[in-house]
């Protein structure tokens, strides 16, 4: 047995998008023991909830996380509509739906430049955050803001999308597609890249259901978990399936990324043109009383809301259970054992949001 | 056979447009929908009621109806869009442009100009004006009971049934903006 050495790695770091902090312990240059610690951005948006009108705490609470905005804004929107048995409209429904599979087309491609960057590959991590770019700009066209929307609210949603625009969007990602591919290439057949991730951080189906992992990770190792499957939105009527890959090491995970990719944009195309007409928010009067709970998956993997009201305009408590909190055991299980070398591969790889984590 | 894969990559690099702008030389365009900041448009208007500083999630407005003063803390504002929707007189209006960057936490302050105390007029209610104890007053032999007074109030303290005949004000609630005023069809409400 070697020397014991801790290195402390985040939560300032240069290869870190979020201020995770690790204590790796080393042996020479092996991980074996990983202390993860998180409560370096905390910023008390739950407790904020409690003093601001439930209505426009959603934007309060879209706040949590930069990246799945929408889905934060979406899940604290529907939790409070489940407490007031608030019908959502159909077509709201659908452009939730239109607007959350955009944040994740333009999640995992900020996740792979993110990962392009890890291993050094500026070019691609250049590319990919260029086709993001376009997503970015549909997302400024259809809602006015380009990472946080503001456009989910409780009842339905605050801006409809005409005809010509969906087309547009339709058009635009049909457009990005080829430009995707040709990345997704790099990604899958370069062997500069697949050195770097297969085999790498592997996590097996069994340890992904003892630790619980969620997302992409989950889906990385062959189970078959989405909570799009339980009936938010119109996934249901979009034939949605899950893409599961098997292997569990970083490039199963990269895999099921860019699989989910090109699974989103032909969502998004299906839900244009099934988008059915009508009203795009339902009056919302009283205030909540009761609790509810639910889960949605997010481009990092399934989040869970609790919410609990006593009939005044303030909520009683709301609860944010966020994807990157599931999947920290799992992150610490794939680090024990590996090369000091793989660890920024490995924490990228279930893509971490501490800023969701610590809320 | 990746040297051709290279070559073309390489081609496409060379021809193709930067992806990326000359900044500032260049300037950004923006939607007719972006959200960049908010901005009091017209002082004179603004009833000093505090609706926008109540539904503001970021605590970023601040309204001072004895001083007639209403301010935005920049660094706060998260351009949600809330002020702007509740406002009743719609002196707000959202711009496209950003605030330019700035060091310090800027606060934008706005004086609002009212005239001297007057008599109230029916849709032109002056918030300055002393109102007494009896606050708003519905002339109930005139009143249709049609709830648009309620349905319109961005404070939710009026109460209306149709059935019950029945109209009460939660004078507390009430922040006296006069929008009830200006929608009731039989102009049946005063202060």
């Amino acid at each position: 047995m070697g020397k014991r050495t801790i290195i402390p790695f985040g939560p300032q770091h240069p290869v870190l998008p979020e201020p995770v902090h690790l204590d790796l312990v080393l042996e020479d240059e092996t991980v074996v023991d990983v202390i993860p610690s998180i409560g370096y951005v905390h910023r008390g948006l739950e407790k904020l909830t409690e003093v601001k009108e439930y209505t426009e705490m959603v934007y309060v609470i879209e706040r949590v996380c930069g990246i799945c905005s929408f889905g934060h804004g979406w899940g604290a929107s529907a939790a409070i509509e489940g407490a007031m048995g608030i019908e959502v409209p159909e077509r709201a429904l659908y452009l939730r739906t239109i607007w959350h599979e955009l944040s994740r087309i333009h999640s995992h491609l900020l996740w792979l430049g993110l990962l392009a960057d890890a291993f050094g590959f500026d070019s691609l991590f250049m590319h990919c955050w260029r086709l993001r770019e376009k997503v970015l700009d549909l997302f400024e066209k259809t809602t006015g803001g380009r990472v946080i929307f503001s456009v989910c609210k409780v009842g339905g949603v605050r801006k409809d999308v005409d005809s010509a625009t969906l087309r547009e969007i339709v058009e635009v990602l049909k457009g990005m597609a080829p430009e995707i591919r040709e990345l997704a290439d790099v990604f899958m057949n370069d062997s500069s890249v697949l050195n770097r991730m297969v085999g790498v951080g592997v996590l097996t189906k069994e340890e992904a259901v003892e630790l619980g992992a969620v997302g992409p990770v989950a889906r990385g190792s062959g189970l078959r978990q989405d909570m799009r499957l339980n009936g938010m939105g119109v996934y249901d009527r979009l034939g949605f399936e899950p893409i599961v890959e098997e292997a569990g090491d970083c490039e199963a995970r990269c895999k099921v990324r860019i699989r989910e990719i090109f699974q989103s944009i032909e969502l998004i195309e299906k839900a244009a043109m099934d988008m059915p007409d009508g009203p795009i928010a339902a009056q919302v009067r009283g205030n909540v009383e009761g609790e509810f709970a639910l889960r949605i998956e997010q481009p990092r993997g399934e989040a869970f809301y609790y919410t609990k009201g006593v009939g005044t305009k303030f909520l009683e408590r709301m609860r944010v259970r966020t994807p990157t909190n599931q999947n920290l055991p799992s992150l610490v299980k794939m680090l024990k054992g590996c090369d000091f070398a793989d660890v920024p591969i490995m924490v990228l790889t279930i893509d971490p949001c501490v800023s969701c984590t610590e809320r | 056979m990746s040297f051709f894969r290279m070559k073309k990559v390489v081609m496409n690099s060379l021809f193709k447009k930067p992806a990326t702008r000359m900044y500032p030389v260049i300037p950004r365009e923006f939607t007719s929908v972006t959200r960049g900041h908010v901005e009091m448009e017209d002082p004179e208007g603004c009833l000093a009621c505090g609706i926008c500083a109540k539904r503001c999630p970021a605590d970023a407005i601040r309204v001072d109806k004895s001083k007639g003063v209403w301010e935005i803390a920049r660094m706060q504002c998260i351009q949600c869009n809330s002020c702007v929707e509740t406002c009743p007189k719609h002196v707000l209006v959202m711009h496209a442009e950003y605030t330019t960057p700035d060091p310090e936490k800027k606060v934008d302050t706005y004086q609002l100009h009212h005239t001297e105390p007057k008599v109230a007029q029916v849709g032109d209610f002056d918030p300055q004006m002393e109102t007494g104890d009896a606050g708003l007053v519905c002339d109930k032999e005139s009143c249709v009971f049609c709830g648009l007074c309620a349905r319109n109030c961005p404070a939710e303290a009026i109460r209306v049934d149709r059935a019950e005949k029945l109209w009460e004000v939660d004078k507390d609630a009430c922040m006296k903006c006069g929008l009830c005023i200006e929608k009731c069809p039989k102009k049946c409400l005063t202060f």
